[in-house]
Order: C-alpha cells, then structure tokens, then sequence
C-alpha cells in the first residue's frame, strides 16, 4: 500500500508544477481521495452494511468515466467473473413456480437502509418492473431495459432458454459486460430458488407475461 | 487483485488542462420557462422562503445570534447571487462547502447551535412546516433568482471536489450495480413511471441544478439537494448518506459546474 502511495505522489509532481493552467487533480489521486470520502460519508445501523459501499472488481472495471468503452481484456474479464459466479439452486431445478415470480417481478423493496435501520423482509422484490415491461397493457413499468412482454412466446421454453434466462438473471453480464442491468443474483439480492421463479414467470405459457 | 487494477489505471493517468475555455451559452427558449413561472406563482415553496427570511434576521441559537453575519462566499451577509456560485472554496474552514454545509457552519460559529442537533433535523419529515436549514436554504437561493449558475472552480480544492463528483457519478457499487450514471446517463428513461433526468445532457441537467430546493409535491414539504441525493443512495440499497458530507458535497460541486449557465428559478417544483 505505502509503495503504490509513493508511486501517487510522484505522478503528482507534473500536475502540480504545470504553470499558467488550471490543473485537475490525475486519476488515480482523484480514486484514492475519493474513495477516502467514501468511507467517511455514510452510516449504517451495522457495520456489516458499510460493505456495500466497497466495489467488487467487475464493479471497478464497470465504472469508467464518461461511460468510456471497455477494452477487450477488460470486458473477457467481466465475462469470465460472471460465469463463474454463476450458481445453480440445490434442486437443480431451474424453472420454479410463475405465479411466486409473478410477484417478485412486480416488488421493489428490501434492503433499503434509512433512519438507521435496514428494511427488513422475508425477502428481496426483484425489481423487474422499475425497468422492463412485464404484462401486456401493463402502465406503470419503466424501459431502462427492454420490455420482456411474451419473451416465452417468442423463445419457447426449452432446457436452453431456461439455462439462458436463469444466468441472464443470475448475472447479466454474463452476456453483456457492465449492462445496466444489476447482477441481481450473483450480488446476493436474489436467491437461486427466487430466480427459478423469476424464469417460470418469463417462459411458461401460463404465465400473464405470456398472454396473447 | 485490487492493487492490479489500481496500479493500471495509475499508468493511464493524465495531466486534464483546462485553460479557461468559455463553455457555450445555451439560451434556454421559452415555452419552459413560462411554465415553470405560471407553476412558481401558485407554489406553496414561497411559504417556506418566507420563513426562511424571517429565520435568517432573527436573533437565535445560544449565542442569540442572527445569520446576517454569515459569509455565503461574497462577504457576510451578501445574499445576491450567492448561492449561484456555490459549492466554493472557504478559507476559514479550509474546505469546499455548498449552501447546506456553508448554514450549518454559521449556525454553529454564530449562533452556537449544536452542528448534530442541525444535522438531525435538516430533512423533515413529510408533510410538516418543514425545517428550519430547508426554509433557509430555499431563502438563501431565492436571492440569485434569475442569475445563473456559475460554479468557478479557481481553487485547488473546488477542483479536487469536481473531479471526485466526477468520479462518484460513474462509481457503480452495491447489489444493484447502480452508480448514478445507470439512472441519469440516457435520454427518455423512466423507473416505473417515474421520468429519470439524463445529466449528461447539459440542458436537462441545467433544469436540474437551477430548481433546488424545491417543493415536493408527494411529502408536502420543501426539499433540497441534500435530500436528494440521500433518497437515490437510498434506492440504490447503500448505506444513509450522511447530511453534508464529503461525497454530497463533491456531487454537488459536479452537478452544479456541469450545469452553469442555468437559470436560477425557486422555488421548484416536484412531483
Ligand atoms: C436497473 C434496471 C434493470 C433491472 C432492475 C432489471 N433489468 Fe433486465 N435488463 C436491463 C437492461 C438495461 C437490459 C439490456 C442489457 C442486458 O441485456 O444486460 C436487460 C436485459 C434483460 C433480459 C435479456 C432480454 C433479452 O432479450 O435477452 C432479461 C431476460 C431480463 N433483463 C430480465 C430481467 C428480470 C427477470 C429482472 C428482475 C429480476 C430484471 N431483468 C431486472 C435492466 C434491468
Ligand atoms: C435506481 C435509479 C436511480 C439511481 C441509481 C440514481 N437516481 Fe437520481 N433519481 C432517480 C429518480 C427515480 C428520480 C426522480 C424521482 C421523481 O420523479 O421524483 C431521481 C432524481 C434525481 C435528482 C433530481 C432531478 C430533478 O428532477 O430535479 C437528482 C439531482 C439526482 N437524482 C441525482 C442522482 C445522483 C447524483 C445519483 C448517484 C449518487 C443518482 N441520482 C442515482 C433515480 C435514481
């Protein structure tokens, strides 16, 4: 740690020395002064909780300023993270019960921290519905990802399509690197068993996500 | 592992100059504005400025003190145009602050409040009269209504806050993955039926950082920017922000250089 501080300090130099121009301060001080702040900005009724703040490192890699393209090194790496987070449920089992996920895709709570105490439930919602249409004719959806109306009239509902969806859930970048769509499983917010009924939900022909 | 990842993107470290380029004026045009006006005449916000004008004279706090002492940035008690140029540099306390911290420092130094007896009642509950750092700080930002924002980053110290707020926008962390670029960063996006303000679009962002404090429609009350910010890190499953920190500070500062040049018009108003 002292070494890499030393190593900072040193690419400090040119910037401070720069004359007759506005300097900004170089990206890595810029990391380290603000990562600084972030462990003194915030509370939790836990300290356990104060872990959320620290990034994994596919979170790191997600977080270039301006939305700056990944490399190809960068995005093979958040690749291979996310396949091997990948989890499977102890049934083996991958399609669960639509109607449970019927009403996960439509809850938004859990987890959330405020006025010192941690909302606590049974369960986390999934959050489908803040950003994908769901039902047909259904209003209030949001559109940061895309609608996944009849997504199983359109896939069917094969071992494949299952195996798919589930690590889509499980870990969306799997499938594209830093996608705005949250790692919902491998960050611990779902369960395994949650997601089978997550999939149920998307590809059986019973479900209302399903209808014509 | 992390120190890989640190010691590449040290490598890939650069000198960002940035020699006084005037950003280009966006005349806003105006069927907006006209809105925004017929909506400001009816807003229950200019209550909270009321009382924000009557609190700011009145002698109070331990020390039975009034705030028209308080330096806001160009002298004590000037007002006009003040909160247009914040957060900024200050010298007695040797830090970047924006309008909520900067009051805060005065009702402890002038008026001999308690800073956490402050902090804990800054946000209000919902539906109340509101608090007094909320009725202040609406007050406070009336008097640069019509101005625009102007956000100079002269000092070292401003500059450091900028690029942190920078940084913090892009910083995805937590079990959902998101950083505020998630929600804010494209046009036409909505949570639910909520519209999400894409800030990097330097006009939207402007309606933005021109409309705080503003009065919230769904509490009843007035909010600011404080606030704000704390209720998305609360949607984001992080823990609470705290009132006047560091990283509240350091995304103001961002947001608010980013949109200069807006128009400053409070109270706003909000769903
Ligand atoms: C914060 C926003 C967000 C949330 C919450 C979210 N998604 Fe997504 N989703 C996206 C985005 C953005 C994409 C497109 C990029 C991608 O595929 O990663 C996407 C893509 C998908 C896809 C791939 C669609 C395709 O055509 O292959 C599926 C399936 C999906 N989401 C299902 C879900 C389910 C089920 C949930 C809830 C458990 C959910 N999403 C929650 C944003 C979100
Ligand atoms: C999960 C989505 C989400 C994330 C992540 C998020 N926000 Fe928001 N933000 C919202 C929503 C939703 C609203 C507006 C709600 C409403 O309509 O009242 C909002 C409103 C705002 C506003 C006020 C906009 C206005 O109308 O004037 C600001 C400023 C803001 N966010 C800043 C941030 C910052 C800074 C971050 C990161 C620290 C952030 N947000 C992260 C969802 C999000």
């Amino acid at each position: 740690m002292r070494k890499t501080r030393w190593k900072w300090t040193m690419l400090g130099v040119p910037v401070s020395i720069a004359a007759g121009c506005v300097t900004y301060p170089d990206q890595a001080t810029t990391r380290e002064m603000t990562e600084q702040m972030v462990s003194a900005s915030f509370s939790a009724p836990a300290p356990a909780l104060l872990k959320r703040l620290q990034q994994d490192p596919s979170q790191q890699i997600c977080s270039k300023l301006g939305g700056a393209q990944l490399t190809q090194d960068e995005a093979a790496q958040v690749v291979k993270l996310a396949r091997d987070s990948i989890k499977f449920p102890a049934s083996g089992k991958l399609v669960g019960d639509w109607k449970v996920g019927d009403q996960l895709a439509h809850d938004g709570a859990g987890d959330r921290i405020q006025f010192g105490r941690l909302e606590q439930r049974k369960g986390n919602g999934a959050l489908c519905q803040n950003c994908h249409a769901l039902e047909p004719g259904e209003i209030n959806v949001g559109n940061v990802g895309p609608p996944l109306t009849g997504y199983g009239l359109q896939r069917g509902n094969s071992e494949a399509i299952a195996k798919y969806t589930y690590e889509k859930i499980y870990n969306a970048w799997t499938v594209f690197p830093c996608s705005n769509m949250p790692r919902l499983g491998a960050t611990g917010h779902l369960t395994p068993e949650q997601i089978t009924h997550l999939v149920a939900y998307l590809i059986d022909p019973q479900s209302p996500l399903n209808t014509k | 592992m992390q120190k890989v990842l640190w010691g590449t993107a040290a490598c890939a470290a650069f000198l960002f100059c940035h020699c006084g380029t005037a950003l280009a004026q966006n005349k806003s045009d105006d069927g907006l504005a006209v809105g925004r006006q017929m909506l400001a005449e009816d807003n229950p916000g200019e209550l909270w400025i009321d009382r924000g004008n009557r609190l700011f004279r009145e002698k109070r706090g331990p020390k039975k003190a009034s705030l028209e002492q308080c330096d806001f940035g160009l002298g004590p008690g000037k007002l006009d145009g003040a909160s247009a140029q914040l957060p900024r540099y200050f010298s007695d306390t040797d830090k970047v602050q924006d309008l909520e911290s900067r009051l805060l420092t005065c009702m402890v130094e002038l008026q001999g409040f308690k800073r956490e007896d402050m902090v804990k009642t800054a946000i209000s509950p919902a539906f109340s009269d509101g608090s007094d750092m909320e009725s202040l700080a609406i007050y406070i930002t009336s008097r640069s209504n019509g101005m625009k924002m102007n956000v100079r980053l002269s000092h070292p110290k401003e500059r450091e806050m900028y690029k942190a707020g920078e940084y913090l926008f892009y910083r995805r962390s937590g079990q959902t993955d998101f950083g505020c670029v998630t929600c804010h960063g494209e046009g036409g996006k909505r949570i639910r039926l909520q519209n999400l303000v894409h800030m990097i679009d330097k006009k939207q962002l402007q309606e933005v950082v021109g409309s705080w404090p503003a009065y919230r429609g769904a509490h009843g009350v007035v909010r600011t920017m404080q606030w704000r910010l704390y209720d998305c890190f609360w949607q984001m499953r992080l823990p609470e922000l705290e009132y006047a920190s560091d990283v509240s500070i350091a995304l103001t500062t961002y947001l608010h250089r980013q949109g200069n040049e807006a128009v400053i018009r409070v109270p706003g108003f909000k769903r």
